[in-house]
């Protein structure tokens, strides 16, 4: 029996451990929202509007459906950072009824602190700053509390009778406790079936070898180009000098002041990828149907290298030609912003580095594709010179006209702060590989992935980030193999 | 039995001609080939443009995958492990891509780098090959400088750095002078002979085939029609059809009441081809082959529509003329 199952382990063809993996990943991930949603309020916004709120004629009541002392853990998302919500005796008008709050003011709220849960508001026992901030995902174990407060409304003395939901400080965890569990587990089986999928690839490492050949070769070439001498020289002098202005901007009052380290490094990222890509897709416009014209693609085919192995190889050439090039500049551009400004997170400088480089490859990959079905050099470069308009130029009149087209008031004031409106742009942002970037860039100036961007969790940012490179991989190997069948 | 070095069955291949992905038009190349090359051959393979030679070669290097039947090198299906079967063959194509900032050494080591050899070697058999292909004196200068015939040399260099055990080649002689024609031509013979390296080869000068080659292999339209040695080609030829050179006046005129050529009426005439009529002055001079029997019919013929003769002389069987009596006598090359 067991060696029956070996026997069909061991004929499993290439890919399929991969896909088996992914399926049990798909498992976990479905026990990991069912966990979620089992253990855990996940829509605390309904329970906040499923309190009755009654007024008599010297009296408020606000009623839970819950009954007091009741319990239960809701998981949200912190709508601001704790630091503004701590009550202190300058921040609160003594006496004063707040209707988003649900509450009065006195004196016994200092030093307390409200939470805004995804909607919902938790009066914390306890000053939250500087331990959680916004945007992060959490857990809070909440009660329901009573309590008779007063507060004067037109002149007149009112009793507030309140229920309530409180929580202490220590049943307020980080999301991500629980979900790096789900996620280092989702992991390990990822790479485990990629590992036994790659162990079946006939010579690997010798195509691997073929691969860095390849890509050695397409580096010392690419770099040599004066189309790469020009682009490389353009996209350090510009990025260097933003990156001296954010940091200026960080001392500065005006409208375009940068509010911290963390916001400059966002715009910066944004600049880096506006030029960058450029010159990613710049350098491997024609790369393909070049040689497929000089005939020296025929000469590379005959050889035992895999379609596939050509396509990865050139791929990573190409992205050191602009990578290598990008990292300096990158470099030089935080320096002088943290040299003028603050320091942004260590771990958005690293990944502003790093996921800089995978956005080249990304941008590489994708302009393989165009360069392999293109049928002429005229269609290459627009191919190419469209796709970075669109990513980085008017990316953002797309969103306008997909959000207009579902109906959000384009032409209104602030339509920008509107949450339907962010949630469309953060969704789409997705689409785009340089939003992806930036996105990312953003996500590790926190200290934590269970993150959420407008309804975009942080996990699904960066799987983003890694499904953009491999799904453009996979179809530019695809097209390329394609021609082989003629 | 023992294996084929190269073997061929049933090999069919379509190109599709697509619009946005979808597949509009379908041309057949290669209708059902099967072909045979054994070891140690020098293997022609003859066959009008269009007929399906470069791309039966590129489906053999791999460049192209063929929709059905097999190729097998040695008995193993090439696709099975292409790594391996690829290492057995050199390949020259027709059109030299070849990187021009590159010069000699730094274009074998770049190649020789998808091959299973050590920095030692490469640079043994790069100078090996280029002293043999006469390119020793330009190893440093870039190849983007060099003459076709230099390019082709050193592609054949790059074919055979990891010593294939079967050289192809798609019109090797194309764009070469005489000089660089002959010089090739012994350097194949070499490999072959001292070498025992295989050699397929695709070319338009039937004469250079004819010269060089063992075994000839005639494909039109996309099917192989013959595949034999050159010496038993010719026998057979020469049994069904005779070569002749006629001496003529008035020939090329329209033939009477008809408005055609009067060659054109003639080659109307199943199992007569005429070769070539060459303008002599004077005279024109008409090379045919044709069935025995249909020489009175020709003379007969030409004599009563005016055409005087001078001379009849019978010729040598050429593979040209093996060509064109199977090819139907329209070849473009």
């Amino acid at each position: 029996m067991i060696s029956r199952r070996l026997n069909q382990w061991n004929n499993l063809k290439t890919w399929q451990p991969l896909i088996v993996a992914i399926s049990l990943v798909m498992v976990v991930a479905i026990l990991h929202k069912a966990h979620w949603e089992l253990t855990t309020e996940t829509s605390p916004l309904e329970t906040w509007k499923g309190k009755t709120i009654t007024k008599g004629d010297n009296e408020t009541n606000i009623n839970f459906p819950e009954d007091i002392g009741d319990s239960i853990t809701f998981k949200g998302i912190l709508m601001t950072s704790p630091k503004f919500e701590v009550y202190n005796n300058d921040s609160i008008v003594l006496g004063e009824y707040s209707k988003d709050e649900a509450l009065v003011y006195d004196e016994d709220l200092y030093g307390k602190t409200i939470i805004n849960l995804s909607g919902m508001r938790i009066l914390v026992n306890g000053d939250l700053s500087g331990k959680f901030f916004e945007s992060e995902v959490i857990t809070v174990k909440a009660y329901v509390i009573e309590n008779t407060s007063y507060y004067t409304e037109n002149e007149q003395s009112i009793t507030l009778n309140r229920e309530g939901w409180e929580a202490m400080p220590e049943d307020i965890h980080l999301a991500s406790d629980t979900d790096y569990y789900f996620f280092t587990t989702e992991l390990i089986i990822l790479a485990i079936g990629s590992y036994y999928s790659f162990s079946r690839i006939q010579n690997l490492r010798t195509q691997l070898r073929f691969a860095k050949h390849l890509a050695l070769f397409e580096f010392g070439r690419g770099l040599k180009a004066p189309r790469m001498i020009v682009l490389g020289s353009f996209f350090t002098i510009f990025i260097v000098g933003i990156g001296w202005l954010l940091g200026d901007l960080q001392n500065s009052t005006s409208v375009f002041a940068v509010t911290s380290g963390n916001d400059g490094i966002l715009r910066l990222s944004y600049f880096s990828f506006f030029v960058v890509s450029l010159a990613a897709i710049a350098v491997s416009v024609d790369t393909i149907h070049k040689e497929r014209q000089s005939n020296t693609l025929n000469m590379l085919l005959a050889r035992p290298i895999n379609r596939e192995t050509i396509v990865l190889g050139k791929a990573l050439g190409l992205t050191m030609v602009v990578g290598v090039p990008a990292f300096i500049a990158q470099v030089l551009g935080l320096y002088f912003m943290t040299k003028a400004g603050e320091m942004p997170t260590i771990g958005s400088m690293i990944t502003f580095l790093l996921f800089g480089q995978v956005m080249i490859f990304t941008m590489v990959t994708f302009q393989l594709c165009l360069a392999i079905s293109a049928k002429n050099g005229a269609d290459v470069v627009i191919y190419g010179l469209g796709a970075w308009l669109l990513f980085s130029v008017v990316w953002t009149l797309l969103v306008y006209a997909v959000s207009f087209a579902i109906g959000i008031d384009v032409s209104a004031q602030n339509f920008e702060n509107d949450p339907e409106y962010q949630a469309i742009a953060s969704r789409l942002a997705l689409l785009n590989p340089g939003f992806v970037y930036q996105m990312a860039v953003g996500l590790f100036t926190h200290r934590t992935i269970s993150i959420d961007f407008e309804g975009v969790p942080g996990w699904l940012l960066l799987l983003s980030l890694v499904l953009w490179p491999l799904i453009c991989l996979r179809i530019a190997t695809w097209l390329f193999k394609r021609e082989m069948r003629g | 039995m023992a294996n084929s070095l190269l073997e061929l069955d049933k090999v069919q291949k379509d190109y599709r001609i697509r619009s946005f992905g979808r597949v509009i038009r379908t041309t057949k190349a290669l209708d059902k080939l099967s072909l045979k090359v054994e070891k140690g051959q020098i293997f022609g393979f003859l066959g009008p443009n269009g007929a399906g030679k470069t791309t039966t070669i590129k489906c053999i290097t791999g460049i192209l995958k063929s929709d059905s039947g097999s190729i097998k090198i040695e008995g193993e299906n090439i696709e099975d492990n292409s790594f391996e079967n690829k290492n057995k063959i050199g390949f020259l194509p027709e059109q030299i891509g070849l990187y021009g900032n590159l010069n000699c050494i730094e274009t074998l080591a770049f190649y020789a780098g998808f091959y299973d050899l050590d920095a030692e070697t490469i640079e043994e058999r790069s100078l090996e090959l280029l002293k043999v292909l006469g390119l020793e004196k330009d190893s440093k200068r870039n190849v983007g400088e060099f003459s076709l015939g230099m390019k082709k040399r050193l592609a054949l260099a790059i074919a055979l750095l990891h010593k294939p055990q079967i050289l192809i080649l798609d019109e090797p002689t194309s764009g070469l002078d005489p000089r660089g024609v002959k010089a090739l031509r012994s350097v194949l013979r070499d490999l072959n002979e001292h070498q025992n390296l295989t050699i397929l080869l695709s070319s338009h000068v039937l004469s250079e085939v004819q010269e060089i080659c063992t075994h000839v292999g005639i494909i039109n339209d996309g099917k192989l029609i013959r595949q034999e040695s050159i010496q038993k080609i010719r026998e057979k030829v020469r049994k069904t059809a005779i070569k002749l050179s006629l001496r003529v006046k008035n020939f090329d005129k329209e033939k009477s009441n008809e408005s055609i050529l009067l060659n054109q009426y003639i080659t109307k005439k199943k199992g007569i081809s005429i070769i070539e009529v060459n303008d002599l002055g004077k005279h024109q001079q008409i090379i045919l082959t044709l069935k025995e029997k249909l020489i009175p019919w020709v003379t007969n013929k030409l004599v009563s529509e005016g055409v005087q003769i001078f001379s009849i002389e019978p010729q040598d069987t050429s593979l040209e003329d093996v060509f064109m009596t199977e090819t139907g006598g329209d070849s473009n090359d």
